[in-house]
């Protein structure tokens, strides 16, 4: 009986739920148990090493070291599940922390000896200890997500988990570009390929020749066949690695809007991976979706589109797909859908009097939407050079977006509450007024200030003259060098949003009210990730606005991101992941989604994952106060 | 010196050779329960034996001791009801005396634990006495006894445990103590209630200047 609670007990508790049930027996089997009063001294700095580890079943401990001027820092508040005492354990140190119990506490002890034991038979259990706990601990952690919903069978998982490089058996078949249009097509009927390389005339690679190049550019041309081939190869060469996964194929085909890539492994092109491959490889999956969104020409045709989206994700989310992932499929059909809207606009109007770029921010902007995503756009066009363009100018960008308003709203993108569309004039403007906003926010960081730049400082150009974006974006990240009372504003912004883990790493959840019991994911987490990434990404003048790419981008130069950028990313994709998993459920119960979860009802290693990213953004948030407090004071 | 002390304190305390200025929260103990066919000393026995070793506060929870055994007298309906034991579960059962030398083994050189201990051990000196093997010389204290010498003796730490009058059976004490209570009456889970009790009370019986194992044995003699 007391063997079973053990079991019982740690079977609930990461990294033991991890080690099989023979395993868990032995421990069951070594195990006492020792009672703490509140204020006990367990483990004292410098004593010699422990000789136990401690789990502890009830109660909590204080891990804090003493600074040589006898100030104490605390490092670590543990509960009921975690465990210490293991690297005093292992190393044959003293012991680097004092650790007293917070609270009466009840804690399991495994010898020295036994602890061995199953470290050199349990390898998943010296992992966990060994590795900082947040990171190792995520893929467990989405397997077992993954394991909840696992009601389809294997489709777009294999995109998922399998190498572009293990399907992709084409050989790569080529012709030089000076052959024929006729030649080329020969070849390709000999090797039963649709697709062919063209190489220079120093051997590199060039362009490639599609079935739909010979049947779009030739066949309906009209072209002679007797023409260069090079006349005809698309450029440029989109290519893939081999060690990618096949996601980042169709990625890239729906980017592109073509069927064929390369394949190119260690430098080298090794082959040829097609649509058809990937059809065969997973049925129909996002590809074709894209495909259906590009062969519909009027706002009627698209509508029913957006629905499908939101079957493709949850189908995507079953098979295991990592939240960043999801993420950026979803982000780039929706901007499909939209460019698709802009073009039908384009063929309303006519051509417009002065180029245009159109611009998406906010979580649009950072390639971050999930389900529900609102309007969050904007349009930038060129400067008129006379007072009768300014005016036509006006006149034609004022019905297009109003139209293309509407249009998105048809296709399932609802307004956005606080009219930051383009049909707004204020976000409809020619690029010299753009930069006057952008440096006024600058110079000015009123709160109305901060709140905008937080917003459009995360823009993408979507579609049009995408020159006027690169534009706006240099012009911002030249006017941010130094800007540090601006910085220190958008610092103590981020520190007014505090993750709501309590004293002794409790989750604070709503007291009353329609979400008592429940905690704001997206305010709560997410949001906190993306204002710090955004500070400092901005600082680091980073030109990408995803999160993810900002903190690639910078995980050689800033700081933080070199120090934390893994367990950043990790909390990231976790905490979002939790919530793409909220939403999805929420839509198959067919209610309306929000970010609400109610912390208790997740797992033991959903709850430890979860207060670890809290403590992980608690963590850089002081770091930012240490920085800048000088900067919030004086500003 | 062993002998010589043996022979001055005499009785049960000394001949079991403990050294009692043994720091309480670091002596062995053996916390023990046993359940009976019923309370009448003539004509009831023992159904089951069980009992958890402890040093200081640290439970050795991987080692319990539990044994069934055949009552030599009838079980009786009343104490079926207690403790859940069946006449079924006991026929296959050896007597107590296959199980002795095993327990007398796992109690060496341990203070012995209990709650309202002098019942178990009168039943216990009853068999033993019949199938020959000598008495239990290990010193005892009763969990009851300390807690009605807290309760007499508290300090301002302890006010909100002692403060009225209450039952003081094992599982009202738990309940007060925080201590859970799974399958009760069950020899072996009572006995770990009773020594998650005590390892409450060796940390209490500290700060109240009971730091040895005489001065243990002093306040909580059965």
């Amino acid at each position: 009986m007391i063997h079973e609670e053990i079991i019982e007990f740690l079977s609930k508790v990461p990294p033991f739920q991890f080690i099989d049930d023979a395993a868990l027996k032995s421990i069951a089997q070594a195990v006492s148990m020792d009672y703490y009063p509140k204020g006990t001294v367990i483990m004292k700095q410098n004593d010699p090493a422990s000789d136990h580890l401690r789990i502890i079943k009830k109660g909590g401990v204080k891990v804090f070291i003493a600074s040589e001027d006898g100030e104490e820092v605390v490092i670590d508040y543990r509960g009921e599940g975690d465990t210490f005492g293991f690297l005093s354990l292992i190393g044959k140190d003293k012991v680097r922390a004092n650790i007293v119990a917070v609270d009466d506490t009840i804690c399991y002890l495994l010898d020295k000896d036994n602890a061995l034991k199953i470290m050199n038979s349990q390898p998943v259990f010296t992992e966990y200890f060994l590795k900082s706990h947040l990171t190792k601990y995520i893929d467990r952690t989405y397997s077992e997500m993954h394991n909840k919903s696992m009601m389809y069978g294997g489709t777009d998982r294999i995109l998922f988990t399998s190498q572009v490089g293990d399907i992709a058996i084409r050989d790569v078949v080529s012709v030089k570009e000076d052959a024929t249009i006729q030649e080329a097509a020969q070849v390709m009927c000999q090797n039963k390929v649709s697709s062919l390389v063209i190489y220079d005339k120093n051997d590199f690679p060039a362009g490639v020749i599609t079935d739909r190049d010979l049947r779009e550019k030739v066949v309906a041309k009209g072209r002679a066949i007797a023409d260069q081939v090079k006349n005809i190869m698309s450029l440029p060469l989109i290519r893939v690695d081999a060690t990618d996964y096949c996601f980042e194929a169709v990625l890239k085909m729906i980017k592109y809007n073509i069927h064929h890539v390369l394949v190119v492994r260690d430098g080298m092109l090794k082959g040829v991976i097609t649509n058809h491959d990937l059809m065969l490889l997973q049925g129909t999956s996002p590809l074709s979706f894209a495909k259906d969104i590009e062969n519909q020409y009027t706002l009627e045709g698209l509508a029913p589109l957006a629905n499908k989206l939101n079957k493709i994700i949850g189908l995507l989310l079953k098979e295991g797909a990592k939240a960043s992932n999801i993420t950026k499929i979803i982000s780039e059909l929706n901007d499909r859908l939209v460019k698709k809207v802009l073009e039908i606009a384009e063929k309303k109007f006519g051509t417009p009097p002065v180029s245009y770029c159109w611009i998406a921010y906010g979580s649009e902007g950072r390639k971050e939407q999930t389900f529900k995503t609102d309007q969050d756009n904007a349009l930038i066009y060129s400067d008129p050079k006379t007072p009768e363009q300014e005016e036509a100018a006006k006149k034609y960008f004022s019905e297009f977006t109003v139209y293309v308003r509407d249009g998105l709203i048809n296709v399932g993108f609802p307004s956005c509450e606080a009219n930051y569309m383009a049909s707004n004039p204020q976000w409809c403007q020619p690029i010299s007024i753009w930069k006057k906003y952008f440096l006024n926010w600058i110079q000015h960081p009123n709160p109305e200030a901060l709140l905008r730049s937080v917003i459009f400082f995360d823009f993408r150009a979507l579609y049009g003259n995408l020159s006027l974006a690169g534009e706006l974006r240099e012009y911002l990240i030249h006017n941010l060098k130094d800007q540090n009372i601006f910085f220190a504003r958008i610092a103590s912004l981020i520190l007014k949003n505090r993750p709501p883990l309590g004293f002794f790493r409790s989750f604070m959840v709503n007291k009353d009210g329609e979400h008592k019991d429940q905690l704001n994911l997206k305010l709560s987490g997410i949001g906190p990730l993306v204002d710090l990434i955004r500070l400092f990404a901005l600082e680091s003048a980073i030109h990408e606005t995803s999160s993810m790419e900002r903190l690639h981008a910078m995980k050689e130069s800033h700081p933080i991101a070199i120090e934390l950028g893994e367990e950043i990313e990790q909390a990231f994709e976790f905490i979002n992941l939790l919530r793409i998993h909220h939403q999805l459920d929420q839509m198959e119960r067919k209610v309306p989604l929000d970010n609400f979860i109610n912390p208790s009802k997740l797992s033991n290693l959903e709850k430890k994952s979860l207060k670890e990213s809290f403590q992980l953004i608690l963590k850089i948030q002081d770091g930012i106060e240490e920085i800048y407090r000088a900067g919030m004071v004086g500003g | 010196m062993l002998s010589l002390f043996r022979k001055y304190s005499g009785g049960l305390l000394a001949s079991s050779g403990m050294d009692l200025s043994m720091p309480i929260d670091s002596a062995p103990y053996v916390v023990m329960d046993t359940e009976l066919t019923g309370l009448d000393f003539r004509n009831d026995s023992i159904v089951s034996v069980g009992a958890l070793r402890m040093l200081g506060t640290r439970i050795e929870v991987s080692r319990p001791f539990y044994e069934v055994v055949r009552p030599s007298t009838e079980l009786t309906s009343k104490s079926i009801v207690i403790h859940e034991i069946t006449h079924s579960e006991t026929e296959q059962k050896p007597g107590i005396e296959t199980i002795m030398d095993e327990f007398l083994k796992f109690c060496e050189g341990a203070v012995l634990v209990g709650h309202f201990i002098s019942l178990d051990l009168r039943f216990l000196a009853k068999e033993m006495k019949r199938f020959g093997f000598g008495s239990l010389k290990n010193p005892a204290v009763d969990t009851s006894v300390i807690h009605d010498w807290m309760s007499q003796n508290k300090g301002d730490f302890s006010s909100n445990y002692f403060a009225g009058t209450e039952s003081k059976d094992l599982f009202s004490l738990a309940k007060k103590f925080q201590v859970p209570v799974q399958g009760a009456h069950n020899a072996l889970m009572d006995a770990y209630v009773t020594a998650q009790l005590f390892q409450r009370f060796i940390s209490m019986l500290i700060k109240l200047g009971v730091r040895t194992l005489r001065d243990l044995l002093r306040i909580g003699k059965p």
